[in-house]
């Protein structure tokens, strides 16, 4: 009777360390990797269209999908790991912007070569900022986003030397008009692939794993010896990191750098919105996101003119969807299992 | 091991703890214990940092710990679970477990979240536990005695020195109670110091080798279990104390 008891019970452990193992080894298989590499090499052979005709509208669409991507990527590393939903991340597109404009102005050295260098002036303003904001959470933290935007729009209009409000043209590149998008495309293909790159692997670390826990519950994180500080300035200085990359290629891509370009709010709610629709807090969630934003405005400007009724049509898609994917459609789709595997990127 | 000096904490015009020294030697399970707002659990935020104090001094093994930060506390050895079970919902309870395992510099910022040596570490704590089938449950799907125990487990990861346990009997059911008075009994032979706020007397009477009793934000008694059910303060304190209030 004893010994049955035993071998019962040893019998329900061993098929439970099964269960559990089935489980870890479920989730490390269910993630597709090859698909943002599939879509990446898509995208790198993609301009050889070129030689058959004039695709440049194409290109421009990706290329504009690929800046949000980043943009949304790193906004995604601060508002959907850490929890802190930020509306102020356009002015680290804009410190971007300016300071590989400006050199690229004054000494045409090119802007893609710029962006990482801005990249790191974005970060290291984020760092600082975040030091300071990140005191606050909820409510009070977006509302001292919203501060820095205001504090930097009245910068940017005033400061003669970056041209104030009226801005600065910058040279335009002399490639033949079927070739002048390309080192951009190429850019921005390359960073939105190394910002998904970037964020996968944060995600997986111990530095993602703090995030997490801070996004959930800040005081359990501290006791549990996260130094709570540190990781959300740091988290605050990596996602304003890649929006400042983003912001000094697509300053010499429209050829002008002036604070209603950048210093708007719809520039920064555009990544939120991309985030909350895709999954924030997911990798694929942002370039989801960013893809269906960017194919709904354009499918309704196409279909409705460039009236206020496109605006109306693709706000309704989005309610609709966030009504039906309250998590965005990656998270939501992971939550009930439904996620279809090309999608699982986490 | 745990000195506590003349700490105070207050807000506002409310002293929560006035005035309050007590040690916890080193191998010994203590239990702080009080009425209703005696100061049990401000004295604990107080000492693990979640609070900032308004004077006083606590050590650690010799090293002054108050004007540390909670992080740095816990990476020196204390660790603390919380009276109404804090745990990160959206985590399942493995992920909450290794959570607590430190990173020693940047190095390690990078660091694989979820290492083979301390998932089986952890799955070792969840098997000591007898929680193991929880594991890959998500930490809010988890009934509260459950949750206590979790909280259990994420503290031992951190190889803590000295634990400071609120309430963990609390809303916890007598056969899981017996289970985690065990499991504390357990870690004290192995060497772990315990600090422990609770109202279940029995329990604590059972269970501690020192008692400090806390009233007004102050300790009243300070003793073994037995001396300090006998001392007089203890029970005016819970009874109503008559002549505190006459006076």
């Amino acid at each position: 009777m004893t010994t049955m008891a035993i071998q019962n019970s040893t019998e329900v452990l061993a098929a439970r360390k099964e269960h559990n193992e089935k489980i870890a080894a479920h989730t490390d298989k269910a993630r597709a990797t090859w698909f943002p590499w599939l879509l990446l090499g898509l995208f790198v052979a993609l301009p050889l269209l070129q030689f058959t005709g004039n695709y440049n509208y194409v290109i421009h669409m990706i290329l504009f999908t690929a800046c949000y991507a980043v943009m949304a990527s790193g906004w995604n590393i601060l508002g959907g790991f850490t929890g802190y939903i930020s509306l102020g991340h356009n002015v680290f597109f804009a410190v971007g912007a300016y300071f590989a404009g400006m050199i690229y102005a004054r000494m045409g050295i090119s802007t893609i070569i710029l962006a990482p260098i801005a990249g790191l002036l974005a970060a290291a303003l984020g760092f600082v900022i975040g030091k300071i904001t990140l005191k606050v959470r909820g409510p009070s933290f977006i509302i001292s986003s919203l501060a820095l935007v205001m504090i930097a729009r009245i910068l940017f209009d005033n400061w003669e030397f970056v041209g104030g409000a009226a801005g600065v043209a910058l040279p335009s590149t002399d490639l033949p008009v079927q070739w002048a998008k390309l080192p951009y495309y190429y850019a921005f293909v390359f960073m939105a692939a190394f910002t998904v790159w970037v964020s996968y692997k944060v995600k997986h670390s111990k530095f993602g794993m703090g995030l997490r826990a801070i996004a959930s519950d800040e005081i359990k994180a501290e006791s549990a010896g996260i130094d709570t500080r540190l990781y959300k300035a740091l988290a605050f200085a990596l996602s304003a990191f890649f929006v400042g990359m983003a912001g000094a290629v697509w300053g010499e891509y429209l050829t002008y750098i002036r604070p209603n370009i950048y210093l708007i709010i719809l520039v920064s709610v555009n990544m939120v919105l991309m985030c909350i629709l895709g999954g924030k807090g997911t990798v694929a969630g942002p370039v989801i996101g960013a893809i269906m934003i960017v194919a709904f405005n354009e499918f309704f400007v196409a279909t409705l003119g460039a009236s206020e009724l496109n605006i109306l049509a693709s706000g309704l898609v989005m309610a609709l969807a966030l009504i039906f994917f309250p998590l965005g459609i990656v998270g939501t789709l992971a939550k009930h299992n439904r996620l279809p595997r090309f999608l699982n990127w986490d | 091991m745990l000195e506590v000096r003349q700490l105070c904490k207050h807000y506002g015009g409310i002293k929560a703890v006035d005035q309050c020294s007590f040690e916890v030697e080193k191998g010994t399970i203590t239990a702080l214990i009080g009425p209703n707002g005696a100061g049990k659990t401000t004295a604990f935020n107080c000492i693990s940092r979640t609070v900032p104090i308004t004077s006083g001094e606590i050590y650690l093994d010799g090293q002054r710990i108050d004007m540390l930060r909670p992080h740095q506390i816990t990476r020196l050895g204390l660790s603390r679970t919380f009276q109404i079970s804090r745990n990160l919902s959206d985590m399942t309870v493995l992920e909450n477990i290794i959570c607590q395992a430190q990173i020693n510099g940047w190095r390690d910022f990078m660091k694989p979240a979820m290492p083979k040596a301390e998932v089986d570490k952890a799955m070792g704590i969840l098997d000591f536990l007898g929680i193991t089938r929880i594991a890959h449950e998500d930490g809010a799907n988890l009934s509260y005695g459950q949750k206590k125990l979790m909280d259990l487990a994420a503290l031992l990861m951190s190889d803590p020195k000295i634990i400071l346990l609120d309430e963990p009997a609390g809303g916890v059911n007598p056969t899981l109670l017996e289970e985690i008075v065990s499991h504390i009994r357990i870690l004290n032979k192995q060497g772990l110091t315990v600090l422990i706020v609770e109202h279940n007397m029995e329990l604590i009477m059972r269970l501690s080798h020192r008692v400090i009793v806390m009233a007004h934000g102050s300790v009243i008694a300070n003793g073994s279990p037995e001396e300090v059910q006998k001392d007089p303060k203890v029970l005016d304190a819970y009874l109503g104390g008559v002549d505190e209030e006459a006076a």
